[in-house]
């Protein structure tokens, strides 16, 4: 077995071809593989290591807080769309729709006026696929 | 006051910016790899990567200035890129980043040499494997309307929230928060399962990352048998055309096996 390494992209951020964004990169090898240290305590260099944080806090006020906007939002953008009296005048087929637990029984219970709905959000997404937000130093 | 430290000596002033040079090591493979001239590394400028072999395995290494940080966005790319490339086709053991021993030399006598035994054995393990990590996400809208018709506290909260001047409905909003982060992570813990017994048939192994964002759906990494690949790879887009605009699943991969190697 003789396998010759392809040599690594120099600089930035090109095009990888898996997709991945720097915050990907990050959870990947700050996070996990071996602990050097576990193996080598005496000819260890202590360098100073730029680490960038991005892992979100699940769970903050900050994350409770911006839920809430973003259900507020919600209910300005579908106001015309009759969202509050289609949620509170079907109580009972949407807790049907609840026990499956997936988008197809909440659309089931609620009917077409939601469908709609859903529709319309789906065109108003900016792009189906977005990619997942990175706060990139650099 | 003549504090003069001066480093006294030989007057060979020629020694520019006092420079350290260290060695910088990305992972342990097996001895016959070979690397390509033009592979570089972390750094600035970037160090040219190298092979240190000892018995049946070796490390992949490169020159790093210790006196400067590491951890650019490039610094952090080439580490994995370099890592990912090589588990590609021959199997790797990845180094967390920043490791950094004195010299070539150090990486044999303390590194490669006294777990010669147990670096072979677990790369002959991994032989053959790749690891691949699937990040799926609730699409926001979609998972909101979900929440919030079916939960009539969501729903309540949110009325309240509409009506009252903002000053006064924080805790309705921090509790609404809270709520639909509650009813997520139930989801999350139900999708994340399915997502196990899925794609088990196709994995020698699983690990279930933490979450990295609040609308993760799933995150985990798999141990794949370079066989399966094309199996496993095509139930990832069965599973991505079944959730459709619900839930965004992306798939990176093939990685060196980071999620899989325990110190």
């Amino acid at each position: 077995m003789t396998v010759a390494v392809p040599p690594a992209g120099g600089g930035g951020l090109p095009g990888r071809s898996s997709g991945s964004g720097l915050a990907d990169v990050i959870d990947t090898i700050l996070d996990k593989g071996l602990v050097i240290d576990a193996y080598v305590r005496v000819s260890l260099v202590g360098i100073e290591i730029l680490t960038i944080d991005v892992r979100v806090v699940v769970a903050s006020v900050d994350t409770y807080l911006r839920f809430a906007e973003a259900v507020n939002r919600l209910d300005l953008a579908s106001q015309q769309q009759g969202l509050p009296d289609l949620l509170s005048s079907a109580p009972q087929s949407i807790a049907r729709g609840k026990s499956k637990g997936v988008a197809q029984g909440v659309i089931e219970a609620a009917g077409e006026k939601l469908q709609d709905m859903l529709a319309s959000y789906a065109d108003e997404r900016p792009a189906p696929r977005a990619r997942r937000r990175t706060r990139e130093e650099d | 006051m003549s504090g003069s430290t001066r480093q006294s000596g030989t007057g060979d002033r020629a020694e520019a910016p006092r420079r350290t040079t260290a060695c910088y090591v990305y992972g342990i493979l097996p001895e016959d790899v070979e690397i390509d001239e033009e592979a570089v590394g972390v750094g600035e400028p970037p160090g040219r990567v190298t092979v240190v072999r000892h018995g049946e395995i070796a490390a992949l290494v490169s020159d790093v200035d210790a006196d400067r940080p590491l951890g650019r966005a490039q610094d952090l790319v080439a580490h994995e890129q370099l890592l990912d490339e090589a588990a590609a086709e021959v199997p790797v053991l990845p180094l967390r980043f920043g490791a950094v021993m004195t010299t070539p030399e150090a990486v044999v006598e303390e590194l490669l040499a006294p777990h010669h035994d147990s670096f072979a054995a677990a790369l002959k393990q991994i032989e053959g494997r790749a690891q691949f990590v699937l990040k799926a996400r609730y699409a926001e809208q979609p998972v909101l309307i979900e929440i919030l018709t079916g939960n009539a506290e969501a729903r309540q909260l949110r009325e309240r929230i509409a009506q009252l001047p903002e000053e006064v409905t924080r805790s309705e909003r921090i509790r609404l928060g809270e709520l639909i982060t509650q009813i997520i992570a139930a989801k999350r813990e139900a999708d994340t399962q399915a997502v196990i017994e899925r794609f088990e048939p196709f994995c020698d192994g699983v690990v279930v990352r933490d979450p990295s964002h609040e609308r993760d759906a799933a995150h985990v990494a798999f141990l794949v048998e370079n066989d399966r690949q094309a199996d496993f790879t095509r139930a990832v887009g069965e599973l991505r055309s079944e959730w459709g605009d619900r839930v965004e699943v992306r798939l990176l991969g093939p990685m060196a096996p980071y999620d899989f190697v325990t110190t």
